[in-house]
């Protein structure tokens, strides 16, 4: 196989004028474009393959993530807002003996419920100094983003969160201020994505918290 | 068109499913035209496509950018016509092999040569190209696209995909210059 000359590849890679080579390359350019022009013309296929895939997606189980109104709901609640009080002195005096009550208990996991027998607790930590937002999509929540956000309150970069899955296997990715997909530096373990790119996705395994 | 696309995967997402159709009926036709020569086989193109739609509408939450569908359907069709050339029958006559159209006199020149003439020595001259270099050209001269969206498609890198397409074109031009000339 003899090389091609090296105007005629910056040519066909539209870097070059074709008009500009001299006649022979000028020539074996026509020759590839032609062919390339006749590649585009393939024959229709037999079957169209738009309804065999309609007819076959109309049997998927369609999910519906949360309603717009539901969305917005709980947008409010989470949207920090300034609340003033005007209390009696003895009612302040009170709420502080609560809190610090409730300071001084042990911590529990959080806003995360209790999980079943077949459940587990998943906790997610990433280091993104700098985001705005950092949430997790997988296997588990249909790779829906909105769903699992993680939160970074005292802003040292650390996002953490927690979750309770079903026990077992789940793929999952990090999405950073909402348009960048990244693998969890700390899963250990991943798996091809199954796109054919080499991208993977991590992989987490939850144990049932009702296993010692 | 860019936008189009990300509305019409935030329809499908939110639950219309019959929406998927106009994504279909948008990229069918350049789908079918890149598995078709990816498999030299139209049957098993249009089932590799079918085999990708019915995954990436599985799997559309998981498209990471959705304006920029056109390469995620394109990667995912690579993928599924890789994996069909891999464990294609072996009862399946690749069109390297398959018998020569009857080709003009060797004084004839590419232009007299009858259209369907042309095709077959194509057709011929690229399946008979390793698949990572046929599909290089296919991408790159019969789907037009930038070296960039290239490298969304296959995950391969730039430099590795531009020494693809230009041994693709040497052999290509190498093969096809043997009849016209």
């Amino acid at each position: 196989m003899n090389p091609i000359d090296p105007r005629l590849q910056a040519a066909l890679d539209g870097e070059r004028d074709p008009a500009e080579l001299p006649a022979d390359l000028r020539e074996a350019y026509a020759l590839l474009i032609s062919a390339a022009e006749l590649l585009e013309a393939t024959p229709p296929p037999r079957v169209s393959v738009a309804n065999r895939v309609m007819t076959e997606i109309r049997q998927i189980p369609v999910h519906v993530p949360p309603h717009g109104s539901v969305r917005r709901v709980i947008r409010w609640f989470g949207r920090p807002r300034a609340v003033t009080l005007r209390l009696r002195p003895v009612w302040t005096l009170a709420l502080a003996a609560s809190l610090a009550a409730m300071l001084l208990l042990p911590w529990q996991q959080g806003s995360v419920r209790n999980p079943g027998d077949t459940e587990g607790i998943a906790n997610f930590v990433g280091h993104f100094p700098g985001a705005r937002s950092v949430e997790v999509v997988g296997s588990f929540n249909n790779w829906t983003r909105g769903l699992l956000h993680l939160s970074d309150d005292d802003h040292d970069g650390i996002w953490h969160g927690a979750a309770v899955l079903p026990a077992g296997a789940h793929e999952y990715m990090f999405v950073v201020d909402g348009e960048r997909w990244v693998p969890d530096p700390l899963a250990g373990r991943y798996v091809d994505d199954g796109f054919g790119a080499g991208q993977e996705n991590s992989l987490l395994f939850v144990r049932p918290a009702a296993q010692p | 068109m860019v936008n189009d696309d990300a509305d019409v995967v935030a329809r499908v997402l939110a639950g219309d499913g019959e929406a998927f159709g106009i994504l279909i009926r948008r990229y069918e036709p350049g789908l079918l035209r890149f598995a078709t020569r990816m498999l030299g086989n139209p049957d098993a193109a249009a089932d590799a496509v079918a085999e990708s739609l019915v995954r990436a509408y599985r799997h559309l939450a998981q498209c990471r950018d959705a304006s920029r569908l056109r390469s995620w359907l394109y990667r995912i069709t690579g993928n599924r016509c890789r994996s069909h050339l891999a464990r294609r029958h072996t009862t399946d006559i690749p069109l390297s092999e398959a018998p020569a159209p009857a080709l003009a006199e060797a004084s004839d020149t590419w232009e007299v040569l009858e259209r369907s003439e042309q095709v077959a020595l194509v057709e011929r001259a690229l399946a008979a190209l390793p698949a990572e270099k046929r599909e290089a050209f296919v991408l790159k001269h019969v789907e037009g696209m930038s070296y960039e969206e290239m490298a969304a498609v296959t995950g391969a890198r730039i430099p590795t995909l531009k020494m693809r397409v230009h041994r693709a074109r040497e052999a290509l031009l190498e093969a096809l210059e043997e009849v016209v000339r």
